[in-house]
């Protein structure tokens, strides 16, 4: 694949891994238990990004804007001029949602097509190329069936593809399971999957990451230990296979 | 009267200088109760040469030691320590003069914080590693884990243009897996009283 056509993260390893990066356009769910570095690494995409020009948004219902803020301002990679000048926009989803009066515990059909619109209207009108929504998880647990959660996250992926615009879905799933997500139909829509986990060594919890599946490039599927530092923000380097 | 303690210092000094000089990988083999001199020579060495970028991994003894035995080494910015026990035995302070690990079983963490303390070094400066000491390692994993470390460390070190220097502490008898991995150095050093 062209290198044109590869939207490269910023995260020397895990570029390299990736053969350049994600094929543009592409919708990769990142999964991982709490904890496990979903945001970070979401972050760090959206804000290397925008370090090269490309516009972002962070669509958040998990966490209240202030506190991601203010967990981000620990992190050396992290530029408030970027939030400022609005290449990287942060949205709470759950207040646009309420003012639209979409507040319903469990979304209809024309519930799920509006807010659909609303993303899209967005991603279009600020013309981003980077987008995250942490998390899809907690997004679909308003959507009834398995078939609109299908269907929502196929015709968001769609759009935003047809935009170039590369877009990250956190997937929660509980701590040490080989799910990839809540409602097991996420994975099979999306182009990419990241797995953050950890392992177990002598009772210390190593953290791991590890590309289980990214469309239409060839890529490697060795894990990874992960480390999460404030002056590099995500690092990578192969896990050690002997186990302890 | 010559101070023997001071000639047995002098005489690993020289033979650490010359040999860690010529080879990329220096293995020591040191008995344990000549580590606290091999430690003084090592150091002595280390600050003498102030143009060279020194990374310390210290899993034998915590940092805080270290510093109460070598009272300069602040003065010495050339000499960074990543230290692998303090935070596991409650006993680190906060970030500053040294990188902690959490843990000494985390060997990944302390290969990535050993890399990047070489990063934006001058291509033409000379970069040493040491680690002390692949005996305490063993003692926090299992000796599988160490061994894979120490062959991608060693690998890495050698991609990387930079020295490496590794020490064994000899009890009665070397480890099985300790005496296979020590060999995989370019040059071995096993202290004795004969070097004087």
């Amino acid at each position: 694949m062209a290198e044109n056509d590869l939207c490269t993260t910023g995260i020397g390893e895990f570029d390299i891994q990736l053969g350049g990066g994600i094929p543009l356009g592409s919708t990769v769910l990142v999964v991982g238990s709490s904890g496990s570095g979903k945001t970070t690494l979401c972050m760090q995409y959206l804000i290397n990004g925008a370090k090269n020009g490309e516009r972002a948004v962070f669509f958040t219902i998990t966490e209240p804007l202030f506190k991601l803020t203010k967990n981000l301002e620990g992190f050396s990679f992290y530029d408030k001029k970027l939030i400022e000048s609005g290449m990287v926009n942060l949205i709470d989803l759950r207040i646009i949602s309420e003012r639209l009066g979409l507040d319903a515990e469990k979304y209809t059909v024309e519930d799920a097509g509006a807010l659909l619109d609303i993303l899209k209207d967005i991603a279009e009108e600020l013309n981003v190329k980077r987008l995250v929504i942490d998390s899809i998880t907690a997004l679909c647990y308003r959507l009834q069936t398995r078939e609109m959660i299908r269907d929502f996250i196929f015709k968001l992926g769609t759009s935003l593809a047809a935009m170039d615009c590369t877009t990250f879905l956190t997937s929660e799933v509980p701590p040490q399971t080989f799910k990839y997500s809540q409602y097991e139909i996420e994975e099979f829509i999306a182009d990419g999957i990241v797995f953050l986990g950890d392992i177990d060594r002598k009772g210390d919890l190593i953290r791991t990451l590890q590309i289980v599946k990214m469309r239409g490039i060839a890529h490697s599927r060795t894990k990874f230990a992960m480390s999460i530092s404030a002056d590099r923000g995500i690092e990578l380097t192969p896990l050690l296979k002997s186990r302890g | 009267m010559i101070n023997l303690a001071n000639t047995i210092i002098a005489g690993i000094k020289e033979r650490i200088a010359n040999s860690a000089k010529i080879n990329q990988s220096v293995g020591i083999i040191v008995p344990g109760n000549n580590y606290t001199d091999m430690l003084e020579a090592l150091f002595s060495h280390m600050k003498s040469n102030t143009d060279d970028v020194w990374a310390y991994v210290a899993i034998t003894k915590p940092f805080d030691t270290i510093k109460k035995t070598c009272t300069d080494l602040s003065n010495f910015k050339n000499i960074k320590f990543i230290d692998c026990i303090s935070r596991a035995a409650g006993i680190a302070t906060l970030e500053g003069e040294c990188t902690y690990i959490e843990s000494p079983t985390m060997l990944e963490k302390v290969s990535m914080e050993a890399m990047n303390m070489f990063q934006g070094i001058p291509e033409e400066t000379n970069k040493y590693l040491v680690i002390d000491s692949l005996s305490a390692m063993m003692i926090y994993n299992d000796p599988e884990t160490v061994t894979e470390f120490f062959y991608h460390l060693i690998n890495k070190t050698r991609a990387n243009d930079i020295h490496s220097i590794s020490m064994v502490i000899e009890e009665e008898e070397l480890d099985k897996y300790l005496s296979k991995i020590i060999y995989l150095n370019d040059k071995i050093l096993k202290v004795r009283d004969s070097f004087i």
